[in-house]
């Protein structure tokens, strides 16, 4: 008995019921985000899904099921005729990627704290043209271009430039952020003017990371480039559009399965780039 | 003040400023006339407007074939002080005659030109890593290159020349094609030193050059700083934490402690009390 | 250039006239070889896409007058009718509804999915990497067409077409992160005999927590930015809004939408930045 009391006096000891007091107490706010979370799961559901919905029209299931089914098969004559259009794709990635990587010098560098000339205005302007430039969809972008140089590749390896902007001036502004200012301040030693503290302070300690975002979004403008034909930037998106105009839904699923082919080619090639780079 | 006579020097009366720096000859003929290549008046500097001063007014001369030591705590300002004269630090008050010429309020261009004549070799090196040995060596040559050169990597071949010559010196002959992270450090601060003879400097500038290193590669690197110093006859402004090596290798010492002066002279004047004073509390 | 004259230096024995090329001679051919096939690829391209690379400066000069005389001064009075913020307010909708059904189902995906905590390495990870590959591949908007040309126009297209983009999206981060952890609480789970998805629960899941309510606001503000255009092919949403005007030559209208689309885009980038800000915090 007197070893208890000594012990209870040394610390007050937890009971089983703070311990679960305080979890229910911690977990509270939580609870009240995960209520939020379902109602206005609820509601958009409400919205969207019941309300909006013409269920008449849709049918039943088999129906639906009807309609995914005309998907299933594959129209194997098409294959010929897609060759161009993948190629022109694949084009359009390329060179939306490289004007894309020449708009991005300035972008990084007047985006990177470190070595912005002007910090006060030209700091916020490159992180305001990156934030833009990544937040608008590349469809937009594609609607935008086609109106203002017309119809055709053009207005598309323009979208694409102008889309991939932000993400590799972001994160190259951020890798020149994070560079070791020794060599800098060996070249600015030498006497090397603004340019060459560039080319050689700077520049050879980013090189490879810059290079790996280049190919990652190298990749992802194949996948993009496969849909501004739909809004007749070029490409095999035109082929799906075409083909589903003509309610050739056999001829839809080939143009998926280049699409996808190409996707995985230049997967496996960013991936093995960016192996090599790093 | 008896100078020496020269058409060119900055500063004497010719109406066009001097934009080609100073040429070797100069060297000879200050030490000839027995002046200061470096005089350093009243020198503060501070990093921040409302920080604390490093440098609380520091004044010294360095003379054509000084080595000279810089000693003191670590925080004494010893980094600073050597950053003021190329400006890689930009002094706040005082002035920096290089050469008789007050370089402390320079523009741009003329900095650069000033900068190509100082050579600088620091404490980790700052060996751009991903290049070689060899292009490491030729980026010392970049503030005589011009931009579009330098964009290719076209140095002119005597600048190659000059740079295996330099290799070869340091003993790397065998590593020129080499990536600068592929080295080990005694190597990697050699071809440090390559790189800032490559400027053909009238000044060279150390910055605690073996603190990365270890005692045994240490001496070595001192010993071919002197050595190189020697043979190129260019004046050395050397901050060093090691006492032991700053006696051995250096002809003249400055002792800093909390950016003031505390001693300034030949290294063999300098005494046990000497010491105490730069080192006051810390122990030796 | 001004050079000025360099010290000679005292070398007794240098290599003299040393020949030194930054490439050796395999290289070297390599190099100028890939350089040219790049150039000879590029000139090829801009042939084959016939990008009429002579009037392109002029180009721009026609795309400032364009811009300035047709869609400018943007019709803003017509964003602000109330037609056309219920759609907006759709389209909140749909993204939140496809980002949800997103993440539910690229959790199990990203289980399965992941190298390291695969129940079964040989059936669940390739075909949970597969499906997760494949709803990546495939673009938004050619999920929302072929969800429109099998249940109709609608709303629910959209959902599903987002669902699928964001299963792509978070599956494959969820499973990098998953990937990513430190196996020594796994093991102490295990020992303590734990099942998988006991392992899963407490051995995995706190370590990723936060990484995965940040991937999550990323999410979200990905799939609004989706969401924003997969009407355009009438899955709902103002892209429909976006589409019509477009058809019907409204360009001040088209301009007032375009510019409501990028306002309501940076309002999302910058709540979710600074929800993930938060979130990391909380950490």
């Amino acid at each position: 008995m007197s070893s208890e009391t000594t012990a209870q006096k040394r610390a007050p000891r937890l009971t089983v019921d703070d311990v679960l007091n305080h979890r229910r107490r911690a977990g509270w706010s939580r609870r009240v985000l995960y209520v939020f979370l379902l109602a206005a799961m609820a509601w958009s559901l409400n919205v969207t899904v019941i309300q909006d919905t013409d269920w008449a029209r849709m049918g039943s299931l088999g129906n639906v099921l009807g309609a995914a089914g005309r998907f299933a098969g594959i129209d194997f004559a098409l294959f010929p005729t897609l060759i161009a259009p993948m190629l022109e794709t694949f084009m359009i990635a390329c060179l939306g990627t490289l004007v894309g990587v020449i708009i991005c010098i300035p972008a990084a560098w007047f985006g990177a704290q470190n070595v912005t000339p002007f910090k006060p205005i030209t700091y916020p302007l490159a992180r305001l043209a990156m934030t833009l430039s990544r937040s608008i969809h590349e469809i937009v972008w594609a609607l935008f271009f086609v109106s203002a140089v017309g119809l055709g590749a053009l207005a598309g390896v323009l979208a694409l430039a102008v889309r991939s902007v932000g993400f590799i001036a972001k994160m190259s502004a951020e890798a020149i952020e994070d560079i070791d200012p020794g060599p800098v301040e060996a070249i600015r030693a030498t006497g090397g003017n603004a340019f060459q503290v560039m080319l050689y302070g700077v520049l050879p300690q980013v090189l490879p990371q810059i290079l790996s975002v280049i190919v990652f979004e190298w990749e992802i403008n194949i996948r993009r480039s496969a849909v501004l034909g739909l809004v007749g930037a070029g490409g095999l998106g035109l082929v799906f559009f075409r083909q589903m105009n003509t309610f050739n839904y056999h001829g839809v699923t080939s143009v998926i399965i280049a699409i996808l082919l190409l996707i995985s080619a230049g997967e496996l090639v960013s991936y093995y780039a960016r192996k090599a780079v790093i | 003040m008896a100078m020496p006579l020269l058409p060119d020097r900055p500063g004497g009366g010719n109406v066009l400023p001097r934009l080609a720096g100073t040429s070797r000859s100069d060297i000879v003929a200050w030490k000839d006339a027995g002046m200061a290549i470096l005089e350093v008046r009243n020198l503060r500097a501070r990093y921040t407007v409302s920080g604390p001063e490093i440098l609380k007014g520091i004044s010294f001369n360095v003379e054509a074939d000084d080595f000279f030591a810089i000693i003191g705590p670590s925080g004494a300002g010893k980094s600073t002080l050597i950053r003021c004269i190329n400006r890689l630090v930009e002094p706040t008050a005082g002035e920096i005659l290089f050469f008789d010429r007050e370089i402390t309020k320079l523009p741009r261009r003329e900095l650069r030109l000033l900068r190509r004549d100082i050579g600088m070799i620091f404490q980790e090196f700052n060996l751009i890593d991903r290049m070689s040995v060899m292009d490491n060596v030729l980026s010392g040559r970049l503030g005589y290159t011009g931009t579009l050169r330098s964009l290719f990597r076209l140095f002119p071949r005597e600048d190659i020349q000059r740079a295996l010559e330099l290799l070869d010196r340091v003993g790397l002959i065998d590593h020129v094609d080499k990536r600068a992270d592929a080295l080990s450090g005694g190597q990697r601060q050699r071809v440090g030193i390559a790189r800032a003879l490559m400027q053909d400097p009238k000044l060279l500038l150390v910055d605690e050059p073996t603190s990365a290193l270890d005692p045994k590669i240490s001496r070595e690197v001192m010993a071919l700083i002197k050595q190189m110093a020697n043979e190129f006859k260019v004046p050395c402004l050397c901050n060093i934490h090691d006492v032991q090596l700053a006696m051995e290798f250096c002809n003249k010492t400055i002792g800093l402690q909390d950016g003031i002066k505390m001693f300034d002279g030949p290294t063999e004047t300098m005494n046990k009390g000497n010491l105490e004073k730069i080192y006051a509390m810390e122990v030796l | 250039m001004n050079r000025p004259p360099q010290s000679p230096l005292v070398t007794p024995a240098g290599p003299s006239a040393c020949h030194w090329s930054r490439f050796k001679f395999p290289d070297s051919l390599i190099r100028y070889a890939s350089w040219i096939s790049v150039l000879v690829f590029l000139t090829y391209t801009v042939e084959y896409l016939d990008i009429p690379l002579d009037r392109l400066l002029g180009m721009f000069g026609r795309m400032g007058t364009t811009l300035s005389t047709r869609y400018y001064p943007p019709d803003i009075g017509y964003t602000l009718d109330v037609g056309y913020l219920s759609y907006v307010v759709d389209t909140i909708h749909m993204a939140f509804l496809g980002a949800i059904f997103g993440l539910i189902a690229s959790i199990p995906l990203a289980w399965f999915g992941s190298f390291n905590m695969s129940p079964s390495r040989r059936w669940l990870y390739p075909i949970a990497r597969l499906i997760t590959m494949s709803c990546r591949a495939v673009h938004e908007m050619i999920w929302a067409i072929l969800f429109v040309a099998i249940l109709g126009f609608g709303m629910l297209p959209g959902v599903l077409a987002l669902t699928f983009f964001c299963t792509g999206f978070a599956g494959k981060l969820f499973a990098e992160e998953i990937e990513a952890i430190d196996v020594g609480p796994v093991e102490a789970m295990r020992a303590s005999g734990a099942n998988q998805l006991q392992v899963m629960a407490f051995g995995v899941f706190p370590q990723v927590r936060v990484a995965f309510t940040g991937i999550a606001i990323y999410t979200w503000d990905v799939a609004f930015r989706a969401a924003t255009v997969v009407g355009f092919f009438g899955a709902g949403g103002m892209g429909w809004y976006l589409k019509r005007n477009i058809l019907q030559v409204e360009t001040e209208r088209v301009a007032a939408i375009l510019l409501s689309i990028i306002i309501l885009v940076l309002i999302s980038e910058i709540a979710s930045a600074w929800a993930r800000a938060k979130v990391m915090k909380m950490n």
